[in-house]
Order: C-alpha cells, then sequence, then structure tokens
C-alpha cells in the first residue's frame, strides 16, 4: 500500500488530506508495525507524513521479497569464495603474527586500562579526531557507519538466505534502519572527504605514491552506502530493489578479500593491537634470557611487534610529527614499520635474516631522538619506540654498530660517571664551590645533579638557581657523594651492558644513602629513575624542578615582568610524564606565556634525546636549528626551557643569532631571577 | 698468530682516591676498578690482529679476586681465554716481582707475540712489559700505536717525541708495549659478556709460579700531589707587563 492509495479517499478534500494524515502520522507511531504488516502481505512503501508545520519523508528500505533458489546457491557460491579468498591472504598474516616469540612481559591485566584505551581510541576515536580534526571526524563517521552497519550486512546477508531477521517495518527493523541510514549518509560523506583528501589535496605524509587500491575501496565503501540509502527509494518488489541488493551484495564480497592485504588491514587488527598494546609511553621491555639481544633477526620478533607490524594504516601521522624525517634525515618512521612487515611477509618470524639491512637501515634506526611523537600519534596502537630501541639493542649488544661517538660515549660510561667524559673530581669542586650539602638521609629531597648540571656549565647554573630558590622555599635537601649517570643516553641507544651497570649501581647508592625523595633539573633523568630503573630494583620517588616550583608557586614573589616567553616542552617531560602545565605555571609567574605553533603534546624536539646529543654530526637540517626558529617566529623575547639537553642545543642554535638572539633560561632561573639577591648567610643554610 | 696481552686492574678513573694507614697504598674498600687504558689499546691492537690473520688471543692479569671482572671484560670484547694469576700482595711487588709473575706464567704458552700496555695509570712504573721481555729472552719495542705483520715478523710504528714517528721490524716471537691512543677501542657488548661465562679463565697461584723473590725497588711513600696555585696576572701596559714578567723570570723564577 502506499500512501497514494492509503488517502485517497479524501484526496478531493485539501485541508482534509492533512487532518488524515496527522491521524495516519499518530497511527503510524503506535502502530505502523500492524499495518504494514507481514514480509508478504501490502508493506507502506511510502510514507508522507505532515505534522503541524512539517514534513516529514519515511521510506523504507526495501528488500527482496524472494530468491530463487539458483539465486540463493549464487549467493552462497560468492560468499563462500569471497570468505575463502579473505582467509587465504588472512591466514598466513595470523599465522605469522602467532609464530613470533611471545612478549615475556606481557600481562592481560589488569583490564580496565585496555577496556578504556579501546573505548577512547577505537570507539571514540578519541585519538583519530584529536590529532587530525577534519580527516579524523572523516574517518570516524566512517568507523562509526561500519559499527552501525554490522547489523544491517547481517541482516543483509540473512535476507539473501531468506532467514532476514530484521523486519524493515517493524518498530525495531525501521528504527534500526533509520540510524544506519543516518550513519550511511556521514560515511557516504566521509569517504568522499577521505577521497579528496587523497587524490586531490594530497598531503605529503601519505606518500609520493598514488594508492590506487585505497581509491578503489573508498569507491567500494561509497557504492555500498549508495546502494543502502537507494533501497529506501525503491519498491521491495521491484527488481531495483534486487539489482541494488545484488550489487550491495558482490561490493561486500568484492572488498573483503582486499582487506588483508592492503593497508585496510587495520579494520581487522587493529582494534587487537590497540587492545593489547604494551600501554604506558616508550615502554621497553625487559630482554628475555641470555640469547636475547634484542631485535636482531625475524627469530627475535615477538607477537606484539608482528601484530603492530600489520596494523599499519600507513597514514603517516608519525613521519609528520617526527624530527628526523623533517629535517632531511634517512629515518621515516612509517618506513620502519612498513620494512618490518615487508620483513614480515618475506623472511617470516622464524628467520635469521638480520632486521637491519635489506628491509631496514641501520642509519635510519640510529637517527631517533626518541622524541615519542611518532608512537603519541599513532592511531592504530603501534608503539615505535620500543621498536626503535628494540633494534638499536640488537644493532648493539651484538657490536653490530660501529660509530666512534657512539663507542666513546659507551666508554665513558663503562669506564667513567658521566656521558660527557669528565672526571667526577669536577663535580666535587662544582659541589664544593656552590656549598652545595651533601645528602645525609635527614633532608626532605635528594636534589639529583645529573651529567649536565653536575658538568655543564649551563646545567651548573641551572642547579645553582633552583637551589636558590629552595632555599628561598627553606625547602631541605642534599645532593649524593658520587653520582653516575642514570644510563639515559645508552638505554636509548640499547646498550643494555651499561644501563644495567649504571641503574644498579646508582640504585645502590640511593638505597645506602636512604634516598627517598629525588627531585632533578633533567626530564631524561627523571624518567630513566622513575621507569626505566624499575627493571632492577625499586627506585625513589622523583619529581622534576617544574613540579617542585609549580606546587610552591604561591610562596614565590609574584612576576615583574609582562616579557613574551616562549615556552618550549621538552619530549621527556610532556609526552613521556604527561607534565605540561606545571611549567607553564612557573612561566605565567615570570612572564606573559606564548605558545609556539607546536606544543603540548605535539612539541618539536630539540634533537639531543636518544643519545643523540653525544653522537656525531647530523646530516641534512639541524632538529635543534629549526625548533629554535619556529621559538623564535613567536617573537618571545624569552625561551623558556625546563631541560638542560633542550637548553644546549638551543644554545647551539642561537649562538648564530648574534645580538638579536631571545634570552634562553630554563625555569628554574626564570623563577630564581624574581628572588631577593642571595644574602651572605644563605650560602651557609644547612 | 698466538697472541698474549698481559693486562692490569687499576682504579677506575673517577674514583676518589685515599691513602691506607700504612701511607703505602691507598684504600681499596669500596673501590671501583677498570681495565688500565694501554692495556685496554693492547687488547684492541691484539683483537685486531686476530681478526686479520687468524689466532688466539690470551689475557693474563696478576692481582687478587677482584681482577676477575677486568678479565671477563676483555674476554667479553673477544679475548678467547684466560690466565689469572692469583695473588693478594700485588701492592708488595716491584715492576720486577709481577714481571716474574707474568713470564712464568706466559712462557709455557710460547706465544707468537705478547702486549701490553705502555706503563700503568696507577703506579705507572712503564717497566713491568720492558723487563717481561727480558725474562722471556724475546726483543721487544716500546710505546707502539700500531703492528703489522710481515713475511718475517713484524713492523711496528713507535711514537717518538714531538710529532715523531719510527717504524722498525721485529722477528717474532717478540713483545711489545703498546701506547694508548693507535687505535679506536671498541665498546663491551652484552652478548660479548654472556659469551665470556664460557670462555676459560685458568687461575694459577702466584705461589705455583713459585718466584717470591724480595722487591728491588721498596715503595717508601705515596701521597696526593701538592696543591700548587701561583699564578699571577701581571697588570699595566702591555710595556710595563713584559718588564715585570722579565723581571719575575730572572730573579723569582731563574729562568733567564
Amino acid at each position: 500500500m502506499n500512501i497514494k492509495s492509503w488517502t485517497g479517499e479524501k484526496s478531493s478534500h485539501p485541508n482534509l488530506e492533512i487532518g488524515l494524515l496527522d491521524e495516519a502520522y499518530r497511527a503510524g507511531v503506535r502502530g505502523l508495525s500492524r499495518v504494514s504488516g507481514s514480509r508478504d502481505g501490502p508493506t507502506l512503501d511510502h510514507v508522507l507524513l505532515l505534522g503541524s508545520n512539517m514534513i516529514f519523508f519515511l521510506p523504507t528500505l526495501a528488500e527482496p521479497r524472494h530468491f530463487a533458489f539458483q539465486e540463493k546457491l549464487l549467493f552462497i557460491a560468492l560468499a563462500v569464495s569471497s570468505g575463502f579468498l579473505f582467509w587465504r591472504r588472512f591466514g598466513p598474516i595470523l599465522k605469522k603474527i602467532l609464530a613470533s616469540k611471545k612478549d615475556a612481559d606481557f600481562r592481560l591485566f589488569p583490564l580496565g586500562r585496555r577496556m578504556w584505551d579501546f573505548f577512547w581510541e577505537v570507539l571514540c576515536q578519541a585519538k583519530v579526531i584529536r590529532q587530525r580534526p577534519l580527516p579524523g571526524l572523516a574517518h570516524a563517521f566512517v568507523f562509526w557507519g561500519f559499527c552501525a552497519f554490522a547489523l544491517v550486512t547481517l541482516n543483509h546477508c540473512a535476507v539473501g538466505l531468506g532467514i532476514g531477521f530484521l523486519d524493515p517495518s517493524g518498530w525495531f527493523g525501521r528504527f534500526y534502519f533509520y540510524l544506519a541510514a543516518l550513519f550511511a549518509v556521514a560515511c557516504a560523506v566521509g569517504i568522499l572527504g577521505l577521497f579528496v583528501r587523497r587524490f586531490i589535496i594530497r598531503p605529503k605524509w601519505l606518500g609520493d605514491k598514488l594508492s590506487w587500491e585505497s581509491g578503489f575501496i573508498a569507491l567500494l565503501i561509497f557504492l555500498l552506502m549508495a546502494t543502502y540509502l537507494a533501497a529506501f527509494y525503491v519498491s521491495g518488489t521491484s527488481s531495483s530493489a534486487r539489482l541494488l541488493w545484488w550489487v550491495h551484495t558482490i561490493t561486500l564480497l568484492v572488498f573483503l578479500p582486499i582487506i588483508p592485504h592492503t593497508k585496510h588491514l587495520h579494520l581487522v587488527l587493529s582494534p587487537a593491537t590497540v587492545f593489547l598494546s604494551r600501554g604506558g609511553f616508550s615502554r621497553i621491555p625487559p630482554l628475555d634470557g641470555d640469547e636475547d639481544f634484542g631485535l636482531v633477526a625475524g627469530t627475535d620478533l615477538t607477537r606484539l611487534v608482528s601484530l603492530q607490524a600489520y596494523s599499519c594504516v600507513e597514514c603517516g601521522r608519525c613521519t609528520e610529527h617526527c624530527p628526523a624525517a623533517n629535517t632531511g634525515k634517512l629515518l621515516n618512521p612509517k618506513e620502519i614499520i612498513l620494512g618490518l612487515r615487508s620483513y614480515l611477509n618475506e623472511c617470516g618470524p622464524a628467520s635469521a635474516e638480520p632486521l637491519l639491512g635489506k628491509y631496514n637501515s641501520q642509519e635510519a634506526v640510529f637517527q631517533c631522538t626518541t622524541c615519542g611523537a611518532c608512537e603519541f600519534q599513532c592511531p592504530v596502537g603501534i608503539e615505535h619506540l620500543p621498536l626503535l630501541v628494540g633494534l638499536r639493542r640488537g644493532a648493539v649488544n651484538t657490536g653490530a654498530w660501529e660509530d666512534d661517538h657512539g663507542a666513546k660515549l659507551f666508554l665513558a660510561l663503562e669506564r667513567g660517571s658521566n656521558a660527557l667524559g669528565m672526571s667526577a673530581a669536577e663535580r666535587d669542586k662544582f659541589i664544593q664551590k656552590q656549598e652545595l650539602p651533601y645528602f645525609d638521609g635527614s633532608q626532605e629531597y635528594c636534589l639529583w645533579l645529573g651529567c649536565m648540571g653536575g658538568y655543564d656549565p649551563k646545567g651548573r647554573e641551572i642547579i645553582a638557581d633552583f637551589v636558590r630558590v629552595m632555599k628561598y622555599l627553606g625547602a631541605s635537601y642534599g645532593v649524593l657523594r658520587k653520582e653516575k649517570c642514570t644510563g639515559d643516553p645508552v638505554r636509548r641507544l640499547g646498550n643494555d651492558l651499561v644501563y644495567q651497570q649504571l641503574a644498579e649501581s646508582n640504585l645502590e647508592t640511593m638505597a645506602q644513602a636512604k634516598v627517598k625523595k629525588v627531585v632533578s633539573i633533567c626530564p631524561h633523568c627523571v624518567r630513566t629513575i622513575q621507569e626505566d630503573w624499575k627493571e632492577y630494583g625499586t627506585p625513589p620517588e622523583i619529581e622534576h624542578h617544574s613540579e617542585f616550583i609549580a606546587r610552591h608557586l604561591s610562596q614565590l614573589p609574584p612576576a615583574e615582568s609582562q616579557e613574551k616567553i616562549v615556552y618550549h616542552d621538552p619530549c621527556y617531560l610532556g609526552r613521556y610524564r604527561n607534565v605540561y602545565e606545571e611549567p607553564r605555571a612557573a612561566i605565567r609567574a615570570s612572564g606573559q606565556l606564548v605558545e609556539a605553533p607546536r606544543s603540548h603534546e605535539r612539541s618539536f624536539c630539540c634533537g639531543a634525546g636518544g643519545g643523540l646529543a653525544f653522537l656525531g654530526e647530523e646530516t641534512g637540517a639541524r632538529v635543534s636549528h629549526v625548533r629554535a626558529e619556529e621559538l623564535l617566529a613567536t617573537g618571545a623575547s624569552t625561551i623558556g626551557t625546563a631541560c638542560p639537553f633542550c637548553n644546549t642545543m638551543f644554545r647551539d642554535a642561537l649562538a648564530t643569532k648574534g645580538g638579536n638572539a631571545p634570552q634562553l633560561l630554563d625555569i628554574a632561573q626564570l623563577t630564581a631571577r624574581k628572588l631577593p639577591a642571595a644574602k651572605p648567610s644563605d650560602a651557609t643554610v644547612r | 698468530m698466538k697472541i698474549i696481552v698481559a693486562i692490569k686492574q687499576v682504579p677506575e678513573r673517577d674514583a676518589q682516591v685515599h691513602i691506607n694507614s700504612t701511607g703505602k697504598w691507598i684504600e681499596e674498600g669500596d673501590m671501583q676498578w677498570a681495565l688500565n687504558e694501554s692495556d685496554a689499546y693492547a687488547l684492541e691492537e691484539a683483537l685486531q690482529l686476530k681478526e686479520k690473520h687468524g689466532g688466539e688471543v690470551i689475557v693474563v692479569s696478576a692481582g687478587p679476586e677482584r681482577v676477575g671482572s677486568t678479565i671477563r671484560e676483555a674476554l667479553a670484547k673477544g679475548a678467547d681465554r684466560a690466565i689469572h694469576i692469583d695473588c693478594d700482595d700485588l701492592d708488595q711487588l716491584d715492576a720486577l716481582g709481577v714481571a716474574r709473575l707474568l713470564s712464568a706464567a706466559i712462557a709455557p704458552e710460547s706465544p707468537d707475540l705478547t702486549l701490553t700496555g705502555l706503563q700503568s695509570d696507577d703506579l705507572g712504573y712503564g717497566q713491568t712489559g720492558v723487563i717481561l721481555a727480558e725474562l722471556l729472552g724475546l726483543p721487544h719495542a716500546s710505546l707502539i700505536l700500531h703492528v703489522e705483520k710481515t713475511e718475517a715478523g713484524i713492523a711496528v710504528k713507535r711514537e717518538l717525541e714531538e710529532g715523531w714517528f719510527q717504524t722498525i721490524e721485529l722477528p717474532l716471537p717478540a713483545v711489545l708495549t703498546i701506547q694508548s691512543g693507535g687505535n679506536k677501542l671498541r665498546y663491551a657488548t652484552l652478548m660479548g659478556i654472556k659469551k665470556a661465562k664460557t670462555k676459560e679463565i685458568r687461575r694459577i697461584t702466584s705461589q705455583e709460579l713459585g718466584s717470591a723473590a724480595a722487591p728491588v725497588v721498596v715503595l717508601d711513600r705515596v701521597f696526593a700531589p701538592q696543591k700548587q696555585k701561583s699564578t699571577q696576572i701581571l697588570g699595566g701596559s702591555p710595556k710595563e707587563a713584559a718588564a715585570a714578567l722579565v723581571e719575575k723570570l730572572k730573579f723569582e723564577a731563574r729562568v733567564l
């Protein structure tokens, strides 16, 4: 029954027709399922409802009523072959993932964090949207469309077998098909947008080569949505409905086998990848037994690594934010993942072929500053840092990496106490000159100097100023008689031997000195002590000096000037520790805070991390110079830093600016300069 | 080529050194120890020769239990096996005493080449390697930066004064004392350390080597260098400063 015949008897009276339709609308709301009833009886194909001043057009999804036996057979044959083709490609991938080594430190529990990540990153598409709002939203629409279509597709196939379970004119069926139609519209718009982006706008992160597969898949997705929506405009008995059903079905069955060998594999894998990820940030797994030296060959690849390699969606967000890739280095994090995938495809997880060589380059792997922008950005849960550090471990722990600067650094830390290769006596001299008290267990804080604070002239200035702040606040503190490097540079460069020696030696020193609470000016020290040392013992509580200063801001003098200070987020404080606001509070209390174009979790590295501060000259542009230019362009008269390594990198980059260079001050220095000049008595505190 | 490298464990470069109650040696209590620097270069030279020409590298070291860690480090860097001469009174021995122990341990191995560092970072006698060569009755050369294998034996590059170098040829077997800086040192690796666990360390006591003769050089006293800070900045015009400088050089320093 269509609307015309239903309202036909009173059609001579226009006003009455409206009234009747109103009644029909009410009747429809109450019992449309009864009116349109059975699948075989007359169906309400189109209902035109006119409210007091609204017009609704409520079509019904048309489904072919009856399938001939041969048609059903054809459908089954196509569906089975599509499933077979999918499995023929997906089966070996799954086998490779499962044949990889088990992750020794993997724990499924607690599930809370995993479920939250899954909800937030997969279901809400939060990361996808937040870091690239427009394409992210378009993607989310496609994703949500797919989710909404799960039930629709199931029913669609069931209809083909004559066992459809959603009645298009039943109340639930109608509601659900309308809901799905809304998603279908959003999905179609989304996929069109993504198509335009990929083939017309062509952001360079997607790679130089146009992926025709992606275009074809976009077409298939669009076709799926279009055929679904079109089915609302035809009658269930018409041959068009049958045609639409078949086009929809074939599109679906063509789509399925394409998934496993294209980046659309992420449809299947990435929800699992996000759910199963190690969690935390840049979590480097412990080595597993005497034969594990890191990622050397296929036999070292773990299930998580293989799963992540196959999950890459090639969106290029990692590369877009990578300081190495943006300054003309060989390293391209996306290519590292794809290189690994090629390795798995061609050699497999049982292969003894080196991971570095044909598929990935050692040079590229050692260009990583471990800034973590890639891992932070990745929407499919790939953990780049454990992978990159794992490859470095494989090269360093076996001695395959030969680098003069690297060897010098390792030897300095094998034999001495600090990465700068200076004599520990220099640190003692500094402590004596500054009259820093030694930690004896009675003070609240152990002030960790680190290599920069203990040996570097600028780092020492930062320590001296931070000590002034601590004294002003009346905080009790002391420094250790001897300190060794926390092991940060060797940890990130993959030298487990030296890292373990340093971590164990320091843990012992701290235990002997009964250290409970540590404060440090260096985010690298903070991170390494708090997270990485856990592998060898129980590190003391530690905080970064920005957290200490922010906590005491109310007791410190207010800002005297309104000079513009641009804050540079250190990677190891921001992305690694999630500390963004504390240093900003310290800066706001010293002047007017200016933000760089890339800030907070999108901050661009200074180039020092990952041990690179100690390696040789970079190829391409210097990361520090690129970032310094960006900070300069904000017009700020001061650059505020919170990491002595960032500070030293920018000091070098600004040296070429001569007199026009802005001031470069750590937050401790910005805070200390507001304090009254040191009284002679200050020097003898404790 | 069978190469023996004699190595010594010395206080770590950054160690805080305190003189013990006898006044003749340092407190060893919580000292951190490391491989003597020029010995590390001797080991590197030996490893490179082995990599080029094949053969075996054996390290030998005299000292108490603690020396084991330095021996394992050498094994980790690539030495094939080690001989540990167990002696607790190394600080009582002079260079001759140590050389006697080493020669007694080395002679039965009859190596093609024996290398050792030029001098130790702690006592710095610079004698042990040379005396060792005499005791073994072998030709030797000191201050060597580089070793090249030739038809007849080896050609070595010696460091002379003022940036001069000398290349000389020696027959094998021979003993060389190696100067620091000739090569780039390799770093120790985790894999090396793990492999080192399975390598042989043969322990011999100093008594077994039977050469406890009285020292001919007796250590009288060790002390920290005296601080001498006598920098003076001479003010005034360049002419005045120059005149004052000449005055001081003549009458205070008495060098003019």
